[in-house]
Protein backbone atom coordinates (compact mmCIF):
# COMPACT_ATOMS: atom_id res chain seq x y z
CA UNK A 1 0.00 0.00 0.00
CA UNK A 2 2.66 2.51 0.93
CA UNK A 3 5.50 0.75 -0.93
CA UNK A 4 6.72 -1.99 1.32
CA UNK A 5 10.42 -1.26 1.11
CA UNK A 6 10.82 2.28 -0.17
CA UNK A 7 13.41 4.42 1.48
CA UNK A 8 10.86 6.82 2.96
CA UNK A 9 8.92 3.95 4.51
CA UNK A 10 12.05 2.45 5.99
CA UNK A 11 13.22 5.82 7.26
CA UNK A 12 9.90 6.41 8.94
CA UNK A 13 9.91 2.94 10.48
CA UNK A 14 13.46 3.47 11.75
CA UNK A 15 12.49 6.79 13.31
CA UNK A 16 9.51 5.13 14.96
CA UNK A 17 11.67 2.33 16.29
CA UNK A 18 14.03 4.84 17.80
CA UNK A 19 11.13 6.67 19.44
CA UNK A 20 9.88 3.39 20.85
CA UNK A 21 13.29 2.51 22.24
CA UNK A 22 13.71 5.89 23.91
CA UNK A 23 10.19 5.72 25.28
CA UNK A 24 10.83 2.25 26.70
CA UNK A 25 14.07 3.46 28.28
CA UNK A 26 12.42 6.44 29.93
CA UNK A 27 9.42 4.45 31.10
CA UNK A 28 11.70 1.80 32.60
CA UNK A 29 13.70 4.43 34.48
CA UNK A 30 10.48 5.92 35.71
CA UNK A 31 9.35 2.55 37.02
CA UNK A 32 12.66 2.31 38.84
CA UNK A 33 12.04 5.70 40.40
CA UNK A 34 8.56 4.83 41.56
CA UNK A 35 9.24 1.33 42.90
CA UNK A 36 10.72 1.67 46.37
CA UNK A 37 11.50 -2.03 46.75
CA UNK A 38 13.36 -3.89 44.09
CA UNK A 39 10.91 -6.77 43.73
CA UNK A 40 8.18 -4.25 42.87
CA UNK A 41 10.40 -2.86 40.14
CA UNK A 42 10.85 -6.29 38.60
CA UNK A 43 7.10 -6.79 38.54
CA UNK A 44 6.52 -3.36 36.97
CA UNK A 45 9.24 -3.94 34.41
CA UNK A 46 7.65 -7.23 33.35
CA UNK A 47 4.27 -5.55 32.95
CA UNK A 48 5.78 -2.75 30.90
CA UNK A 49 7.53 -5.25 28.66
CA UNK A 50 4.26 -7.13 28.15
CA UNK A 51 2.56 -3.92 27.05
CA UNK A 52 5.27 -3.22 24.51
CA UNK A 53 5.34 -6.80 23.25
CA UNK A 54 1.58 -6.88 22.73
CA UNK A 55 1.81 -4.21 20.04
CA UNK A 56 4.95 -5.52 18.41
CA UNK A 57 3.34 -6.85 15.25
CA UNK A 58 1.52 -3.69 14.16
CA UNK A 59 2.50 -2.70 10.62
CA UNK A 60 0.46 0.37 9.79
CA UNK A 61 2.54 3.53 10.14
CA UNK A 62 -0.25 5.82 11.31
CA UNK A 63 -1.44 3.40 13.96
CA UNK A 64 2.10 3.08 15.20
CA UNK A 65 2.42 6.86 15.39
CA UNK A 66 -0.77 7.13 17.35
CA UNK A 67 0.32 4.40 19.74
CA UNK A 68 3.68 6.05 20.31
CA UNK A 69 1.98 9.37 21.02
CA UNK A 70 -0.38 7.69 23.47
CA UNK A 71 2.55 5.97 25.16
CA UNK A 72 4.43 9.23 25.50
CA UNK A 73 1.34 10.89 26.97
CA UNK A 74 1.04 8.10 29.53
CA UNK A 75 4.72 8.45 30.37
CA UNK A 76 4.33 12.20 30.87
CA UNK A 77 1.37 11.62 33.11
CA UNK A 78 3.22 9.15 35.34
CA UNK A 79 6.59 10.87 35.61
CA UNK A 80 8.05 10.85 39.10
CA UNK A 81 8.29 14.34 40.67
CA UNK A 82 11.69 13.66 42.25
CA UNK A 83 13.56 11.20 40.07
CA UNK A 84 16.87 9.70 41.07
CA UNK A 85 19.62 11.34 39.05
CA UNK A 86 23.25 10.34 39.36
CA UNK A 87 24.91 13.13 41.42
CA UNK A 88 27.31 14.42 38.79
CA UNK A 89 24.74 14.44 35.99
CA UNK A 90 22.68 17.53 35.11
CA UNK A 91 19.98 17.82 37.75
CA UNK A 92 21.96 15.87 40.32
CA UNK A 93 23.27 17.26 43.58
CA UNK A 94 26.96 17.36 42.65
CA UNK A 95 26.51 18.90 39.23
CA UNK A 96 28.94 21.83 38.77
CA UNK A 97 29.73 21.68 42.46
CA UNK A 98 33.50 21.90 42.09
CA UNK A 99 34.19 23.16 38.61
CA UNK A 100 37.71 23.06 37.30
CA UNK A 101 39.31 26.46 38.08
CA UNK A 102 40.15 28.51 35.01
CA UNK A 103 43.65 27.95 33.72
CA UNK A 104 46.28 30.53 34.57
CA UNK A 105 45.14 30.94 38.13
CA UNK A 106 47.73 29.91 40.66
CA UNK A 107 47.76 29.94 44.44
CA UNK A 108 50.95 31.40 45.93
CA UNK A 109 51.76 29.72 49.23
CA UNK A 110 53.66 32.41 51.03
CA UNK A 111 51.65 32.13 54.27
CA UNK A 112 51.43 35.86 54.72
CA UNK A 113 55.16 36.46 54.57
CA UNK A 114 55.87 40.07 53.77
CA UNK A 115 58.77 41.39 51.77
CA UNK A 116 60.55 43.15 54.64
CA UNK A 117 60.95 39.94 56.72
CA UNK B 1 84.23 6.74 74.85
CA UNK B 2 85.72 3.92 72.88
CA UNK B 3 83.62 1.48 74.92
CA UNK B 4 80.54 3.44 74.03
CA UNK B 5 81.40 3.37 70.34
CA UNK B 6 82.10 -0.36 70.54
CA UNK B 7 78.75 -1.03 72.22
CA UNK B 8 76.93 1.09 69.66
CA UNK B 9 78.65 -0.65 66.80
CA UNK B 10 77.53 -3.94 68.22
CA UNK B 11 73.93 -2.92 68.67
CA UNK B 12 73.52 -0.93 65.49
CA UNK B 13 71.54 -2.77 62.89
CA UNK B 14 73.04 -3.12 59.44
CA UNK B 15 71.57 -0.69 56.94
CA UNK B 16 69.74 -2.35 54.08
CA UNK B 17 70.02 -0.63 50.76
CA UNK B 18 66.61 0.26 49.41
CA UNK B 19 65.67 -1.07 46.01
CA UNK B 20 66.48 1.27 43.17
CA UNK B 21 63.96 4.05 42.85
CA UNK B 22 61.35 3.34 40.22
CA UNK B 23 61.85 -0.41 40.25
CA UNK B 24 58.32 -1.24 41.39
CA UNK B 25 56.22 1.83 40.80
CA UNK B 26 52.98 -0.04 40.31
CA UNK B 27 52.94 -1.82 43.66
CA UNK B 28 53.82 1.39 45.46
CA UNK B 29 50.97 3.16 43.75
CA UNK B 30 48.55 0.46 44.81
CA UNK B 31 49.04 1.47 48.43
CA UNK B 32 48.41 5.12 47.75
CA UNK B 33 45.00 6.40 48.69
CA UNK B 34 43.85 8.62 45.89
CA UNK B 35 41.79 11.36 47.42
CA UNK B 36 40.70 13.10 44.28
CA UNK B 37 37.56 11.85 42.67
CA UNK B 38 39.06 12.17 39.22
CA UNK B 39 42.16 9.97 39.55
CA UNK B 40 40.83 6.49 40.12
CA UNK B 41 39.86 5.51 36.62
CA UNK B 42 38.93 1.91 36.06
CA UNK B 43 41.36 -0.37 34.31
CA UNK B 44 40.29 -1.92 31.05
CA UNK B 45 40.28 -5.46 32.43
CA UNK B 46 38.03 -4.42 35.26
CA UNK B 47 35.62 -2.75 32.86
CA UNK B 48 35.57 -5.80 30.60
CA UNK B 49 35.01 -8.17 33.53
CA UNK B 50 32.16 -6.20 34.97
CA UNK B 51 30.46 -5.63 31.62
CA UNK B 52 30.64 -9.32 30.80
CA UNK B 53 29.25 -10.22 34.23
CA UNK B 54 26.29 -7.93 33.69
CA UNK B 55 25.61 -9.34 30.25
CA UNK B 56 25.95 -12.94 31.42
CA UNK B 57 23.50 -12.45 34.27
CA UNK B 58 20.80 -11.29 31.86
CA UNK B 59 18.15 -14.03 31.86
CA UNK B 60 17.68 -14.19 28.11
CA UNK B 61 21.37 -14.58 27.37
CA UNK B 62 23.36 -17.79 27.08
CA UNK B 63 26.45 -17.13 29.26
CA UNK B 64 28.78 -19.37 27.26
CA UNK B 65 28.38 -17.24 24.15
CA UNK B 66 29.34 -13.95 25.72
CA UNK B 67 32.70 -12.56 24.62
CA UNK B 68 33.98 -9.00 24.62
CA UNK B 69 33.16 -8.74 20.92
CA UNK B 70 29.63 -9.98 20.91
CA UNK B 71 26.83 -7.96 19.31
CA UNK B 72 23.65 -8.00 21.35
CA UNK B 73 21.17 -8.31 18.54
CA UNK B 74 23.13 -10.17 15.89
CA UNK B 75 25.10 -12.66 17.97
CA UNK B 76 23.03 -13.12 21.10
CA UNK B 77 19.67 -12.97 19.37
CA UNK B 78 18.26 -10.27 21.59
CA UNK B 79 15.54 -7.76 20.90
CA UNK B 80 15.99 -4.00 20.66
CA UNK B 81 14.07 -3.67 23.93
CA UNK B 82 16.46 -6.20 25.48
CA UNK B 83 19.25 -3.95 24.28
CA UNK B 84 17.67 -1.06 26.18
CA UNK B 85 17.44 -3.23 29.29
CA UNK B 86 21.08 -4.24 29.08
CA UNK B 87 22.19 -0.62 28.73
CA UNK B 88 20.13 0.27 31.77
CA UNK B 89 21.72 -2.56 33.72
CA UNK B 90 25.16 -1.26 32.72
CA UNK B 91 24.16 2.22 33.86
CA UNK B 92 23.19 0.82 37.23
CA UNK B 93 26.37 -1.22 37.54
CA UNK B 94 28.74 1.67 36.80
CA UNK B 95 26.63 4.42 38.36
CA UNK B 96 26.56 6.31 35.07
CA UNK B 97 23.99 8.50 33.47
CA UNK B 98 24.09 7.94 29.71
CA UNK B 99 22.10 10.41 27.55
CA UNK B 100 19.29 8.84 25.56
CA UNK B 101 20.88 9.40 22.17
CA UNK B 102 24.14 7.82 23.25
CA UNK B 103 22.41 4.91 24.93
CA UNK B 104 20.54 4.16 21.74
CA UNK B 105 23.80 3.65 19.87
CA UNK B 106 25.29 1.12 22.27
CA UNK B 107 24.67 -2.09 20.38
CA UNK B 108 27.48 -4.45 21.26
CA UNK B 109 29.85 -5.30 24.08
CA UNK B 110 32.64 -3.50 22.23
CA UNK B 111 30.81 -0.21 22.17
CA UNK B 112 29.74 -0.58 25.78
CA UNK B 113 33.29 -1.25 26.98
CA UNK B 114 34.68 1.65 24.93
CA UNK B 115 32.07 4.05 26.21
CA UNK B 116 32.46 3.08 29.85
CA UNK B 117 36.24 3.04 29.71
CA UNK B 118 36.35 6.50 28.18
CA UNK B 119 33.83 7.93 30.59
CA UNK B 120 35.66 10.00 33.24
CA UNK B 121 33.20 9.30 36.02
CA UNK B 122 32.61 5.59 35.59
CA UNK B 123 32.29 3.97 39.03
Amino acid sequence: MSGATTAAYLARRAAQKERVRILYRRALKDKLNWAVHRHLFYQDASDLREKFEANKHVEDLDTIDKMIAAGEATYDKWRHPDPYIVPWAPGGSKFTRNPVPPSGIEIVYDYGREEND
Amino acid sequence: MALRAAVLRHIRLPVQTLPAAGSRPQSQLSFLRLFSSHDDHLTKEEVIDRVLDVVKSFPKVDPSQVTPDVHFQNDLGLDSLDNVEIVMALEEEFKLEIPDKEADKIDSCNLAIEYIYNHPLAG
